[in-house]
């Protein structure tokens, strides 16, 4: 049962008056309590309805918390679903590369939350979560507490600057300059100002190593800059500086397109990892001595678990990364706590960290969540998500390549590895540009699921 | 507006009725439900407008016509195997329906909706993304839908094979006539037709005028041409 709203205030109440009693911080866990991280925001609750519905409550409205608002509520009809969201709009990651070039128009990936929450009847609530009180099952927020009974945190991905730099004015500098471009917003602005307004010179984008954000998209960033210094004539080149020894996917494909359409535009340097800057001269080093100069440049770090799981005390390293969810990965549940869910691209699976994973991982867990709030004695048996991820090596026409790919637990290894995969890495001819089409019928699609746009 | 009346084809215990297409002259209908609604019986023809017998129906062929709404396609094939016989199917809230077959001599004729029920992707003047795959070809003897990679089995009332979707391709029912020639009757199993043409209003409107015109029943008849004719791109990853 939820909390009632009276319940709610006293809870608020008290926890404010023992917070101004200890002298406490209000973010901070303490030793005693190291369950009620962060817990206490505007000490008010959240001006929402009040309900004895079962309540669920999911914080990200990115492309698994929106799937997983919309399924629960469909699963679960009598829930109350309530998807906290910081942004006021959607910008979608997936195809904003094609946004970036001027291919395709901002209307394609922007989408309208309100619109998603009225066709999916769940409730959209514009705050950014501070707090979570995992005992009391209480989120605070910037626009006051609310309770839940179920909690799915979906937060996404925040960056990790740590093995480039721990000077924090070099690291506020390379996300202001120089953002990395894969948190939808401001950062795909700054990148497409950088490419249209591009003269000469030096581009570089760095892959770094890790489960990060979008296993393709360095390198069909790549291409689609390339291709639009080509087509616009600029005395351009993307060099392209990878972390790891090889493409880390779609080899083949990226790798002929590199070589047959953008030879004189696109280096690909493997194995490359930056150990310098020196912004001011706008040059970097790398780990073989190489000093390369830049005109411009996305420069694209590690990625952690959002900050949101360290300020709900359910962050962990993975094999992978950095503070990610600490979760039962089958489940999705948190360790220790059934009623919370951790899902998307802060999960700690090496799972793509990608559109169509994270929108069918979250059927799946909507479907768990459902069951427990319908009585049903038998949880549904695990599905593995699927990926079905195209990247554009071209765009007129949208030339494009693909890989599906689902996944299978290796109980030797403790760790999921692909199964099923079929790539489809040829991108000329009739197969690149109908994948070019399969790539836009795929967006289509995913928009419509989550907005029913 | 035409009031329909309905008859329950699953009752809500989950007692499994068949249907019989020669019932479905009348009108059927789950009162709730989303299992089996009957539509005008439709002839179908060629091309040229002569009434369609099995013996015109290239084996593996893709053809497409418009039912039960102006602006919604069906995927009509003639199998190179006979179909199977009363197949239980689950729609994805767990209602059970049966599907009886295909039709003609060698019960190989089978149509379906043409949007997937994955995401609405569909078959439409411009493009489409389903296809009946022949041999040789990916998925050989499945119907696809390219837009999500789901993968469909015409031979059993096109269950899902592979991918997300969470249910059958909806079956348009189809009759031999005494004259030998195809009929279309009505939908079994559930369809999208109603979130079809909330989400592409625009679209519809566009390519009828209006969502209304597109929303116009199909009554008499129905020309069955081969997709490639249908649509401008056949689309397949």
């Amino acid at each position: 049962m939820s909390l009632t709203r009276r319940e709610l205030l006293k809870f608020s109440s008290i926890a404010a008056v023992a917070l101004a009693a200890t002298g406490c911080s209000l973010t901070e866990p303490t030793s005693e309590n190291p369950e009620s991280m962060g817990s206490v925001g505007m000490g008010t609750p959240a001006e929402l309805a009040e309900t004895d519905a079962p309540k669920v409550v999911i914080v990200g409205g990115g492309w698994s918390g929106l799937s997983i608002a919309k399924y629960t509520k469909k699963f679960a009809p009598n829930a109350e679903v309530i998807l906290v969201e910081q942004r006021t709009e959607f910008m979608s990651c997936p195809l904003s590369n094609l946004w970036v070039v001027d291919a395709i128009k901002l209307e394609f990936l922007m989408h309208d939350y309100l619109q998603a929450s009225r066709e999916n009847n769940y409730t959209f609530f514009n705050a950014t979560v501070v707090g979570v009180d995992k005992t009391q099952k209480i989120i605070s927020t910037s626009d006051g507490d609310i309770a839940y009974d179920y909690l799915v945190l979906a937060p996404g991905i925040d960056y990790d600057y740590s093995e480039w730099t721990s000077d924090p004015v070099l690291e506020r500098r390379l996300r202001t300059e120089y953002p990395a471009g894969f948190k939808p917003g401001s950062e795909h602005i700054s990148l497409r100002n950088k490419v249209l307004d591009f003269e000469e010179g030096n581009f570089i984008l760095t892959v770094p190593s890790g489960n990060y954000r979008c296993l393709p998209a360095p390198y069909e960033r790549a291409c689609l800059i390339a291709d639009y210094f080509k087509k616009e004539g600029i005395e351009g080149k993307v060099i392209l500086l990878d972390e790891n020894p090889n493409i880390t996917i779609k080899q083949d494909g990226f790798r002929s397109a590199f070589e047959k359409l953008y030879g004189d535009y696109i280096e690909y340097l493997p194995g490359s990892k930056i150990i310098n800057f020196d912004l001011d001269n706008k040059k970097v080093e790398t780990e073989f001595g190489e000093i390369i100069e830049f005109a411009d440049a996305a420069f694209y770090p590690k990625v952690r678990g959002s900050k949101l799981l360290e300020i709900a005390g359910v962050a962990k390293d993975s094999r992978f990364n950095k503070m990610e969810a600490d979760i039962n990965v089958f489940t999705y549940e948190v360790n220790g706590y059934p009623e919370i869910y951790c899902t998307g691209d802060a999960r700690p699976m090496g799972f793509s960290k990608s559109g169509n994973t994270a929108n069918t991982e979250g059927v799946y867990v909507a479907k768990q969540i459902a069951a427990k709030i319908n009585g049903k004695k038998e949880m549904p048996a695990w599905e593995s998500p699927l990926t079905i991820c195209f990247s554009a090596v071209a765009m007129e026409p949208i030339l494009a390549i693909s890989i599906n790919a689902g996944y299978a637990y290796d109980e030797k290894q403790k760790a999921f590895g692909f199964t099923d995969v079929y790539a489809n890495e040829k991108w000329d001819g009739r197969v690149g540009k109908n994948n070019g089409k399969g790539l836009m019928e795929w967006a289509k699609g995913m928009y419509r699921d989550m907005f029913n746009a | 507006m035409k009031r329909r009346s309905f008859l329950k084809v699953v009752s809500a215990t989950g007692m499994m009725i068949a249907i019989n297409p020669s019932m479905i002259n009348q009108v059927l209908r789950a009162d709730d439900g989303r299992l089996y609604k009957s539509y005008a019986r439709v002839q179908l023809l060629n091309a040229e407008g002569t009434p369609m017998t099995e013996q015109m129906l290239e084996t593996s062929e893709n053809y497409v016509f418009n039912y039960p709404y102006e602006g919604t396609t069906t995927l009509l094939i003639n199998l190179p195997n006979e179909s199977a016989k009363d197949v239980s199917l689950k729609d994805e809230f767990g209602e059970a329906y049966l599907w009886k077959g295909g039709v003609g001599s060698r019960r190989t004729i089978v149509a379906y909706s043409g949007i997937c029920p994955h995401q609405l992707t569909h078959i439409n003047k411009k493009d489409s993304f389903i296809t009946y795959r022949k041999k040789g070809e990916r998925f050989e003897g499945h119907v696809v839908c390219d837009g999500h990679t789901s993968v469909y089995d015409p031979e059993h009332g096109c269950k899902v094979m592979k991918g997300k979707a969470p249910q059958p391709m909806a079956s348009i029912v189809l009759e031999v006539g005494d004259d030998n020639t195809l009929y279309a009757v009505g939908v079994l199993g559930p369809d999208k037709y109603h979130e079809f043409f909330k989400s592409f209003r625009r679209e519809l409107k566009e390519q009828f005028g209006s969502k209304r015109n597109a929303k116009k029943e199909v009554v008499s008849t129905a020309v069955a041409m081969r997709l490639s004719a249908y649509t401008q791109e056949v689309i397949q990853l």
